[in-house]
């Protein structure tokens, strides 16, 4: 790469964005309310604090999504050299998701996939 | 350093450096949960960043999906589970304070005592290649020499305690609930 083009484009979006920021600064009308302060300027008022505890039900269901997260990572390297290793790729990588699919298999015995 | 020798991906480095500082700095010091994981955010992103510019590639993918879109989205979710969501977290003491102050200096310093004084004998034998993800996957699935198949399904089996591990954990707090 190009280190004078490179530094160039950094500086350029450092200016422009700087400049449009400034530029707004100066030369923008400001209004002031409370209505600017409202989570919706428009609409139904909100009633209450918008910061509240989510249900624990969130929360298995983002440990769920964190372990098949990581089991899709291992089979990237998998889905690359597929073709290549034929079959017994295949019974690897099948043993690897099916351990992994009793777990989901626990989950759904559990309850834990249902909403309560 | 020279001004003019100052090559493209040293300026990427000096940045991702910059923004890896500023959001570990931010993530201690932030007062509210919530901002300090967005700080957090940054600081894996930036990591993600300095791996792409060392061509590991695959190491990059898992940051950003593991890190970034697993642990982090977990972390969120936990913090919304707390009641104390957006209200600022107490001032530490004064000896927390000095505590923390003196350890993590000392960690500045021992950091840069071996940075200063440590030999790095195989430093220029690293070459900074694109890993292979062929290479990759042909060393987890093999059977051979340097190839990795068992531990490739153990980590199926350590996969499936951290699900059943979690389920029990949340159900089991649900269920003192009610």
């Amino acid at each position: 790469m190009n280190e004078g083009f490179l530094l160039t484009a950094l500086a350029t979006a450092v200016v422009l964005v700087v400049a449009g920021s400034v530029i707004a600064l100066i030369v923008a009308p400001r209004t002031k309310n409370e209505q600017k302060g409202e989570p919706y300027e428009c609409g139904v008022l909100t009633r209450g604090g918008t910061w509240m505890p989510f249900r624990v039900g969130y929360y298995l269901f983002a440990i769920l999504f964190l372990m098949f997260d990581v089991e899709t990572i291992y089979l990237f390297p998998w889905a690359v050299v597929m073709k290549g290793m034929g079959m017994q790729g295949l019974i690897v990588v099948g043993l690897f998701i099916v351990i992994l699919a009793l777990g989901l298999a626990y989950a759904w015995k559990k309850g834990a996939l249902e909403w309560k | 350093m020279d001004i003019a020798s100052i090559t493209a991906s040293q300026v990427i480095f000096f940045i991702l450096a910059a923004v890896i500082l500023a959001g570990s700095v931010m993530t201690v010091v932030s007062r509210k949960l919530l901002h300090a994981a967005v700080y957090l955010l940054f600081v894996l992103l930036a990591t993600a960043g300095i791996y792409f510019l060392l061509n590991y590639h695959f190491l990059a993918a898992v940051q950003i999906s593991v890190y970034i879109g697993g642990i982090l989205v977990l972390l969120v979710f936990s913090i919304y589970l707390t009641s104390q969501v957006g209200e600022k977290m107490d001032e530490p003491g004064i000896v927390k304070k000095t505590v923390t102050m003196l350890i993590s200096m000392g960690g500045a310093v021992f950091c840069f005592w071996v940075l200063c004084t440590g030999q790095f004998p195989y430093a220029d034998q690293i070459h900074l290649n694109e890993i292979d993800m062929h290479a990759i996957g042909q060393s987890l699935l093999g059977t051979e020499r340097y190839q990795y198949l068992l531990p490739f399904e153990a980590i199926s089996v350590l996969l499936l305690a951290c699900i059943i591990g979690g389920i029990l954990i949340a159900t089991g707090n649900t269920k003192k609930e009610d």
